[in-house]
């Protein structure tokens, strides 16, 4: 597993690869990893095109991130959702909570 | 709906076990303290994200697992009781968010709304100015709609026009005056005294085909410049018939002289003596005349002039001869 975080002007954007799932077994490595690339950024684009599933712990990450972003007094997006992760997400109703956006381009446009 | 979530919901739908009591009065008690603070977005957000960590915390892995076979009825419990969380906590974020992007639009209407008033506010202040000012002048101003409606009018252009009504001083411009150029009008005016108008006419900038015209009453300066053209000529005359004066003066001397001369040679020839009286008589006529023209020339008045040329008509020669 690996998280990448590339810094387009104001925005950091994250993407993880090297794994299919954030899960129970990955999530804690994955959050730390993030916050720690991310750094003082608030501007964030999670890229989530490379994860295929999510379990609660990989969700749970997801909500870390957004609400660091928020508790730095910026914003989180998420894009490049597969169907699996969109269909976690859709079933707890974080598609309503979150930012979603069809892929980086657009979420970093908005 | 993707076969993933059919999945998912038919779990949550189909467990086996119902929501107890005690979960149900929990996620009612969370209910309305979200509705509580649902006035505010971000507190509310920050308050369902709480909750979404706190049952994301002690929700089974098997819950969202569709990879691993049939969860556990505990887990199926905590994933319903989750959703029906999520479900009231989307809601209520999006009304919440709808009430915000009202409140927004409310506060931009306020605020146009601030400006419009202002805006109003300082264009009937500068209607105002503008009529103090379109009253405070002497000349007439008239603004002219594109369909040649006459707008405003101010009471010198009233006054000078004679009229009052909008539609005389309408056709007062129609057909007389050309667009961006001028024109004197003759109008009768108090007492029969007929009075002249120079009309101005421009098209009035940022408004196309309305046009602002000037009235200025020109009676008195045409009549001044008639009357320093006609000094001008007097002048002129006076001048000529100083000069003529004066050069008729001097062989008008030699020829009195030479005919009182004959008079006192005493000749014998009486037609010489009578020819040298003629020549005496008519002398001194001319130069009565050339005195009387001195005079007019020293008084410089127009009607003595007049008096002169009246008398300067042809006069009967002495003898009856012309």
């Amino acid at each position: 597993m690996r998280v990448h975080v590339v810094r387009e002007g104001e925005t950091a954007r994250l993407f993880v690869s090297g794994c299919d799932a954030i899960d129970n077994a990955n999530a804690p490595e994955v959050k730390a990893e993030a916050l720690r690339l991310l750094g003082e950024a608030s501007d964030v684009v999670v890229d989530l095109s490379g994860v295929d599933f999510l379990d609660s712990a990989g969700v749970g990450v997801l909500v870390g991130l957004f609400k660091n972003a928020r508790l730095r007094g910026g914003r989180a997006r998420f894009c490049g959702l597969t169907p699996g992760v969109r269909s976690v997400l859709e079933l707890i109703q974080l598609d309503r909570i979150f930012e979603i956006y069809d892929d980086v381009a657009t979420a970093a446009r908005s | 709906m993707s076969g993933n979530k059919r999945n998912y919901t038919a779990r949550v739908e189909a467990g086996e076990t119902l929501p107890d009591l005690a979960e149900l009065c929990r996620i009612h008690e969370i209910g309305l303290d979200l509705i509580d603070r649902s006035h505010d977005l971000d507190e509310l957000l920050d308050r369902v994200l709480e909750e979404y960590q706190t049952r994301l915390a002690t929700l089974p892995s098997d819950a969202l697992d569709a990879r691993s076979g049939a969860p556990q009825p505990e887990s199926v419990r905590k994933l319903r009781g989750l959703v029906m969380f999520a479900t009231q906590a989307a809601a209520l974020k999006e009304k919440a968010m709808a009430a915000l992007e009202l409140k927004r639009r409310a506060a931009m209407l306020e605020d146009s709304n601030g400006r419009l008033v202002k805006a109003l506010d300082e264009a009937e202040r500068s209607h105002a100015r503008l009529d103090g000012v379109l009253s405070a002048l002497s000349s007439g101003v008239m603004i002219f709609d594109a369909r040649g409606a006459c707008l405003k009018a101010n009471a010198a252009a009233r006054t000078l026009a004679g009229t009052e009504d909008d539609a005389a001083l309408a056709r007062l411009i129609d057909g007389g005056v050309p667009k961006d150029g001028e024109a004197e009008i003759d109008l009768p005016g108090p007492g029969g005294v007929r009075r002249t108008l120079l009309v101005s006419r421009r098209a009035m900038v940022g408004d196309p085909g309305s046009a602002v015209v000037l009235l200025t009453d020109v009676t008195e300066r045409n009549r001044a410049v008639e009357e320093r053209v006609r000094l001008e000529k007097l002048a002129e005359v006076l001048k000529t018939l100083s000069v003529l004066s004066h050069k008729i003066n001097n062989p008008l001397t030699a020829l009195l002289g030479r005919a009182q001369i004959l008079q006192a040679q005493k000749t014998g020839d009486p037609s010489v003596a009578k020819a040298a009286a003629v020549i005496e008589e008519a002398s001194l006529r001319i130069a009565d005349l050339i005195r009387e023209l001195a005079q007019v020339v020293k008084d410089g008045r127009q009607d003595a002039v007049d008096d002169l040329l009246d008398m300067s008509s042809p006069t009967p020669a002495p003898g009856g001869r012309r």
